[in-house]
């Protein structure tokens, strides 16, 4: 198709209702050659059709070693967002992408990586960890620190859990002060002062942090405190986009466009545009 | 002797480009405005204008357009691409710092994604231009290293004569066969052509130094940019009669049925443009907004795409309600 704003038809395949006014789709393309041929790297994005309505971005927030589908989890926000959760399995939706650039995975061979996310922040991050827990092999030791305003604002719940059982991932879960129930088990604090109390080393070790603007704030100062040099910390960026391909002057950050040199930046990469993402 | 196109020689050309299957689009006077609009009769072309209200970007990237028909089912739907309507055209008597534009537009258009929408209907497109020989207070091409009689951007440049009547330079190849196809619309001429109008440079404004002060961050901060902006009322007026700017918004517009999705243009300088559904938004003041303005203009056109992000046409002057003056903010960005 030659027209870069037109999307594909996707088929919805799966539902899982994450959270209040938080669901994930698995969507599969009902073009068959596009269905077998698909393909993106982890941390890219695409921009979701609800049809009638419009469309918004969101990353895909599955790993690209899952084939055949793809999937993305969104917040019911705004008009394009509560018209895509009023679809459910069987319906269709448009997806085009995938777009912007992505974490360097084969750059990360060898090293422990910590991943750190915030409330709805962590679907680009899941895609990245599913992705290193896919070639397990591969990577050192691995690091969640997951953390949202309350137990039922988590995200994933059913991975969470998965990954809690898992001897080879160490991972934290944390709900903001107050926000927690009489059988939480994980921790109470804020994300950036759970991570410094995890006080993960170092050491050959690439941080991933994605989540609410302040929280990012916080973690790279954090992250600072533990050691970590800018270099070894990555994040992903979303910015509102309407065209995704460097065009609609939504998505730059002063010069730099997040649609097309994003949305994944290394912390050195964000201290320089700070004040305005 | 020089050739020259005369108001028969326009009005045959009118004509001849119409049964060949061209569009013709002039400046014309519209609800007591000069407005570039596509134009049937020699009468209605204006020639006694400074520059028209719109920008010609119109005819490339229309204000809105129509990219797919959606008819949507219960469960199935149906996306038919809407193909753009891209007739050859002919913009006549457009301004030269208007031609300049259609680079800095195409450029954007093509960054790596190519716009179709833009490309083909700019690629059908002849621009003759029109030297300036008056213009206004707002006027400040000359401010941005351009002149009043720019050729670039144009296929064809004319300048008007003491006799009422242009003098022809074909500036591209493609200005150079819509000359030789028509050339008997056009006579030899010794007439001599008027001086040019050329703009008051408004005290210092050194393009590089801005340049270089918006390369790095350092501005941010700078409460310079609250004070020279505090007046603007986020209207968006300036953006949507500017000649290089894109910025545009896709959207669904219909019913549950049957929709359409459109690209429609949209502006920077309005308060939700970039605000996340978080209710975070990155351009959170008018100060911002206007700073990320300005530094498309100066800073991100050149270094993203070498072009010129202003060509001080001054429409944001014009039709600016509380009259802040982008060369204003060039003098205090160039000391």
């Amino acid at each position: 198709m030659s027209d870069i704003y037109l999307p594909k038809l996707v088929t919805i395949e799966d539902v899982v209702e994450e959270a209040p006014f938080v669901r994930s789709y698995r969507l599969v393309f009902q073009d068959e050659e596009l269905r077998e041929n698909f393909s993106f790297e982890t941390g890219q994005f695409g921009l979701y059709s609800a049809f009638g309505y419009g469309e918004s971005t969101f990353c895909i927030a599955s790993s690209p070693t899952q084939t055949g589908s793809i999937q993305c989890t969104f917040r019911a926000s705004g008009r394009v967002t509560n018209a895509l959760a009023e679809l459910s399995i069987g319906d269709t939706m448009g997806f085009r992408g995938p777009y912007g650039n992505s974490f360097p995975v084969d750059e990360w061979k060898g090293k422990n990586m910590l991943y750190i996310a915030g409330g709805i922040g962590l679907p680009p991050v899941r895609s990245v960890i599913n992705y290193s827990l896919d070639r397990r092999e591969d990577f050192g030791d691995i690091t969640v620190v997951y953390g949202s305003k309350c137990v039922d604002d988590l995200v994933y719940k059913s991975e969470l859990a998965h990954w809690d059982e898992r001897a080879d991932i160490r991972c934290i879960q944390t709900v903001d002060p107050g926000g927690e129930t009489d059988d939480w088990t994980g921790e109470v604090g804020f994300v950036p002062t759970v991570l410094e109390e995890a006080a993960p080393d170092p050491e050959n070790t690439i941080a991933v942090i994605c989540g609410p603007p302040i929280m990012i704030k916080f973690c790279l100062a954090a992250l600072e405190k533990l050691g970590f040099s800018s270099d070894q910390v990555y994040t992903t960026l979303e910015n509102k986009m309407k065209c995704g391909v460097g065009k609609c002057g939504r998505c730059n950050v002063g010069d730099i466009y997040v649609c097309k040199e994003g949305p994944v930046y290394t912390a050195s990469h964000i201290k320089k545009m700070y004040s305005d993402f | 002797m020089a050739l020259i196109l005369n108001k028969t020689g326009l009005d045959r050309l009118i004509h001849f480009l119409g049964n060949d299957g061209y569009n013709f689009a002039a400046p014309v006077m519209d609800g007591g405005k000069v407005r570039y609009k596509h134009v049937e009769l020699v009468e209605e072309v204006e020639t006694d204008y400074v520059i028209p209200a719109n920008s010609a970007k119109e005819f490339f990237f229309p204000q809105t357009e129509t990219i797919a028909e959606i008819e949507i089912g219960k469960t199935n739907v149906e996306l038919t691409p809407v193909e753009p309507n891209a007739p050859r055209t002919v913009i006549f008597g457009v301004r030269p710092c208007d031609a300049v534009s259609f680079a800095s537009l195409r450029a954007v258009f093509t960054w790596d994604f190519i716009d179709e929408s833009y490309t083909k209907r700019a690629d059908n497109g002849v621009i003759i231009s029109i030297a300036c020989t008056q213009g206004d207070d707002s006027c400040f091409c000359t401010s941005v290293g351009l002149t009043p009689d720019a050729t670039e951007g144009s296929d064809i440049l004319l300048r008007e004569t003491d006799k009422d009547d242009y003098i022809i330079e074909a500036v591209t190849e493609r200005g150079k066969e819509l000359v030789d196809t028509y050339k008997e619309l056009f006579i030899e001429a010794d007439h001599k052509a008027k001086p040019i109008f050329s703009p008051a440079i408004p005290g210092e404004i050194d393009l590089e130094k801005v340049a270089a002060k918006l390369a790095t961050t350092d501005h941010y901060g700078d409460p310079i940019w609250p004070e020279l902006t505090r007046k603007c009322v986020g209207c968006g007026a300036c953006t949507f009669s500017c000649p290089t700017c894109h910025c545009f918004d896709i959207t669904d517009e219909g019913t549950a049925f049957h929709s359409e999705r459109k690209k429609n243009w949209d502006a920077c300088q309005i308060d939700n443009f970039t605000l996340h559904a978080s209710g975070h938004n990155p351009r959170d003041t008018q100060a911002k907004r206007w700073r990320n303005r300005f530094m498309c203009k100066f800073h991100i056109y050149q270094t993203k795409w070498d072009q010129k992000g202003c060509v001080g046409c001054g429409r944001c002057i014009r039709v600016c309600p509380v009259r802040l003056d982008i060369t204003e903010v060039m003098e205090e960005f160039s000391k």
